[in-house]
């Protein structure tokens, strides 16, 4: 069977790569009327052939946590997915929002969306490397069409979700010294994976974010 | 920081540099004074400063990328503003990252992010490169290449993870080279420009290995001339001429002590007139 296969990675401790950015961005490109938080992480989308989802799970599982390319377990958290056949690992995507974002969602007009931003190099040979380093390494599973790069979840405000996508453009795409931050057209493109509206469940009381507070409704773009 | 310092180059110290001692000490050779002026100083402290250099080393660990977040530090708004007055602005590799990113290199918009620095391109290896390489210096507007001859070869060493002159923007590299920016480029030891690894130790397009802006008074490059500033920093067996005057000069101190190859940047500065 083959099957989509993700992994997302990221720190355990304070990522100083997100903080810089969410300064620059609220501090020196003045943008924290919109935004609400930002979160890092080094990301590889894959398609796998194997037998059965377990199998291509359990294996591409087994190469990943032993191979610090990809993750090392003294630093980082990790989620591996394999569409239809599971995930593994102690990351947990659908509650990874920062925590201040409830209680301001509480008085927002419009909504609170949540953009999980690829951003990979452009003509880079480093994604055939990674595909040539799992498949050497892996047994009775192969991987192709291999995308790998970071992913920004950018959570911001906006009337509606078109209007919070086109601002998502202005602030990742780095277009002059005042405009944008996170890549660099000139050898990095971006796609959004998928958007979530962030909204408060019903049944919980505080309203509490990051960890049952908000029922994301992921949806792939 | 001196009260004024008219007859002084600024060198800007972000959080992470680490070549400003080397440079302001290559700037001292050539008889001007030099300054570390801290990223987070009052801006306006710049204007009576003759030039401004932005070391390499790293600016905000590199975070995100590679100069970005200097980029959009205050203080270089008035570096900008001075770059446009026509004041001579020099960054060195994370020097010239920050001012790709700030969209003063090459400068055609103002402040528009037409360049990047990339990350190398090699063959057979990726990451961190550091070597000898050789420049060609190119019939161009550069104020800072006064020194050399129009086609002088000048060794150098790189020492970097992203040194890749790239652009979207194949108009943009056409005006570039129409307008005299493309000021140095990586070339062999005899002067031959070649596309390939290690004569182009990173794939920058064109060979760029330093642009400056239309008006010729901002200079990006990736190489490092305070690491060439004097002799007894040549290595001995550097091919061409100052490999020879280098292992000729080997034992005798004050033959070691005179210039090197990369010393001429910074003179470039004071033979200019007319500094506004």
């Amino acid at each position: 069977m083959k099957a989509r296969v993700e992994l997302w990675v990221r720190l355990k401790v304070v990522d100083l790569v997100s903080q810089t950015a969410w300064m620059t961005l609220v501090e020196k490109l003045e943008l924290g009327d919109d935004l609400r938080g930002l979160v890092h992480y080094s990301y590889w989308g894959m398609d796998a052939e194997g037998s059965d989802g377990m199998t291509i799970l359990s294996e591409i599982d087994r190469v990943v946590r032993m191979d610090s390319a990809f993750t090392n377990q003294n630093k980082h958290l990790y989620r591996l997915i394999v569409e239809g056949g599971g995930s593994t690992g102690d990351l947990v995507l659908e509650k990874d929002f920062p925590m201040n974002v409830a209680a301001k969602h509480q008085s927002e007009r419009g909504g609170i969306f949540s953009f999980d931003c690829l951003v990979r190099e452009l003509h880079s040979n480093r994604e055939e490397g990674f595909k040539k380093r799992l498949n050497a390494r892996l047994k009775a599973v192969s991987v192709s069409d291999l995308k790998a790069g970071e992913v920004w979840r950018v959570i911001i405000r906006g009337r509606n979700e078109d209007e919070a996508a086109k601002r998502i453009k202005e602030i990742i795409i780095t277009r002059s010294r005042r405009e944008g931050l996170l890549l660099n057209p000139h050898y990095q493109g971006f796609e959004i994976i998928s958007s979530t509206r962030l909204e408060k469940e019903r049944n919980d009381p505080k309203g509490r974010v990051g960890t049952a507070g908000i029922n994301p409704a992921r949806k792939r773009v | 920081m001196a009260d004024t310092f008219k007859d002084t180059v600024a060198i800007i110290q972000f959080p992470g540099v680490n070549c400003e001692y080397e440079t302001a000490a290559a700037v001292r050779s050539v008889g001007l004074d030099a300054d570390l002026f801290r990223w987070n100083e009052n801006p306006e402290l710049l204007e009576e400063c003759m030039a401004v250099i932005l070391p390499g080393g790293f600016s905000y660990q590199d975070r995100i990328r590679a100069g970005v977040v200097a980029a959009k530090d205050r203080i270089m708004d008035k570096v900008s503003e001075l770059a446009r007055k026509g004041r001579p602005v020099l960054g060195i590799c994370n020097g010239a990252q920050v001012l790709v990113e700030s969209g003063l290199i090459p400068g055609i918009h103002w402040e528009r992010v037409d360049l990047a620095l990339a990350p190398n391109v090699m063959m057979d290896r990726e990451g961190y490169y550091c070597n000898w390489v050789f420049l060609r210096n190119e019939d161009s507007r550069c104020i800072w290449t006064t020194a050399f001859g129009t086609g002088e070869i000048i060794p150098i060493p790189v020492a970097h993870a992203e040194g890749r002159f790239v652009t979207e923007d194949m108009d943009i590299l056409e005006e570039m080279k129409q307008n005299g920016q493309i000021a140095l480029r990586y070339c062999s030891s005899r002067g031959e420009v070649d596309d390939l690894f290690p004569l182009n130790p990173n794939g920058s397009l064109e060979n760029m290995a330093g642009v400056c802006n239309p008006e010729g008074n901002v200079l990006a490059m990736m190489p490092h001339p305070e690491r060439a500033s004097w002799l007894r920093q040549v290595p001995e067996d550097l091919l061409g001429s100052w490999g020879r005057k280098r292992w000729r000069a080997a034992g005798d101190v004050s033959k070691m002590e005179m210039e090197g190859p990369g010393r001429r940047f910074f003179a470039a500065v004071l033979s200019r007139e007319g500094v506004k």
